[in-house]
């Protein structure tokens, strides 16, 4: 495929995310969340116990597409391998962080994306944190910095996350007493679409990514190292996509998608130092792990047992985040998530410099 | 002749364009391309000769590969 039509095709396939993820709010999903690997993967962990914060909890279907998604068009094109074996505990603590940094958010890279397709400017801060971010992570890349190799593993490792995403939408479905879902008008965790769209969407989404390689730190990243554009375009089309669809809904309906301001802006606050912070950690962490969420959900899909690590450390973040107050709210942040955050940038710092510096020669 | 190396991590691909720089071959870091692999890491492709197996530092070139008018033809993959 010649680079023009590679870009064409990625342009084309962040659009259609964008829109998919618009739709997904006039669906019933929360305003500007179509989609968010970070506040999906921590209702998740509410639905199934490992936190009690009852405004957050539901199976998201989203996820369970994204991976599943993946993972298809993966064994569909001779591309499933299992491989892993590169610094897991490292990845999960990675991981753990990064969701700490998207909590103080109240997002992940997707979402801030979709944030500023809904006019909310409090997500410049984040992008510029993010930017920052994903600067610091490139100047370890270049002086050196590795997690060391994968190996290969055998097939059982590789689809150990699509079968615990299947398992959940087992539990989804028949909806036992001891899985926790959030009371109608009780929180962001009652806003769903329909499971069969919700699902729907994240395969395709999640297809259209592991075509693609779709990454939103994957896209800023290469344009530092390499000037090559072709990720930024898709960060870039699925704001278009999102903004033009939201505009349109605005437009045709009795609904409200597209609010240009600060105060007021659905699930985020307007402490812009904590937007730039919490982001600031999502961009070193994600940049450190060779991905943004969305990313490690698909390579999970693909058999990646590393990514799969990453999203669990992600889902026990999302799980601390609630059951120790580090998790902003709509109110701002809170002083136990600064000082999570704070730790976070610490630790994510000594990781990439224990993972460069330690092994020139 | 054109050729592809392929890494575990991107300072890998730094220090392989170091070698081809230093063996007199033009070459240039760059994302992998999409159709050689659905990972999203840093290659290095070449002009000149293959590298040899013994020159490579081999925990961290995962293949190399020639490119040729059918596609990519892999003369070095990793073990495991």
């Amino acid at each position: 495929m010649t680079k023009n039509k590679e870009k064409l095709t990625i342009i084309i396939a962040g659009c259609i995310i964008g829109v998919i993820s618009s739709l997904l709010v006039f669906f019933g999903n929360p305003a500007n969340m179509g989609f968010c690997i970070a506040c999906f993967l921590r209702d998740i962990a509410g639905g199934v116990g490992l936190h009690r914060a009852a405004a957050v909890q539901y199976i998201r279907p989203e996820i369970i597409g994204l991976v599943l998604g993946s993972f298809a068009v993966a064994l569909a094109k001779k591309e499933f391998s299992a491989k892993g074996g590169s610094s897991p505990i490292t990845r999960f603590m990675l991981g753990f962080f990064v969701m700490i940094g998207c909590l103080m958010f109240l997002g992940c890279p997707f979402r801030m994306i979709l944030r500023m397709a809904g006019g909310d400017l409090n997500a410049l801060f984040g992008l510029a944190g993010f930017v920052a971010g994903i600067l610091a992570g490139v100047f370890f890349l270049n002086k050196g910095y590795s997690l060391k190799r994968t190996y290969k593993l055998p097939s059982s490792d590789g689809v150990m996350l699509p079968v615990i995403m299947g398992s959940l939408l087992v539990l989804l479905a028949i909806a036992p007493a001891f899985i926790f879902f959030t009371e109608a008008d009780g929180g962001p965790g009652a806003k769903h679409a329909a499971i069969a769209i919700s699902l729907a969407a994240g395969l395709i989404v999640g297809a259209i990514a592991q075509r693609t390689r779709l990454c939103m730190v994957g896209g800023i990243r290469d344009m530092v190292l390499f000037r090559e554009s072709k990720l930024l375009l898709g960060f870039i089309a699925v704001f278009a996509g999102a903004l033009v669809c939201n505009l349109i809904l605005t437009a045709a309906t009795a609904g409200t998608y597209f609010n240009l301001g600060m105060a007021g802006q659905p699930v985020a606050h307007t402490d812009g130092l904590w937007n730039f912070l919490g982001m600031f950690l999502t961009g070193f962490g994600c940049i450190l792990l060779g991905g943004c969420p969305l990313r490690q959900l698909v390579l999970s899909g693909e058999g990646n047992a590393d990514s799969a690590i990453t999203v669990l450390g992600l889902i026990v973040g999302a799980a601390f985040c609630h059951n120790f107050g580090l998790a902003s709210s709509a109110e701002g942040p809170t002083e136990n998530g600064k000082i999570a955050v704070i730790i976070g940038i610490v630790f994510v710092t000594v990781i990439a410099c224990m993972n460069t510096f330690k092994k020139e020669k | 002749m054109k050729y592809i190396a392929t890494f575990y991590s991107h300072y890998g691909a730094i220090r392989f364009k170091k070698l081809c720089d230093a063996k007199g071959y033009t070459a240039r870091i760059m994302p992998v391309p999409r159709d050689l692999s659905s990972s999203c890491g840093t290659c290095v492709q070449w002009d000149g000769s293959p590298v040899l197996t013994s020159e490579i530092q081999t925990d961290e070139v995962e293949q190399m590969a020639e490119i040729t008018e059918k596609g990519y033809c892999t003369y070095y993959m990793a073990e495991n």
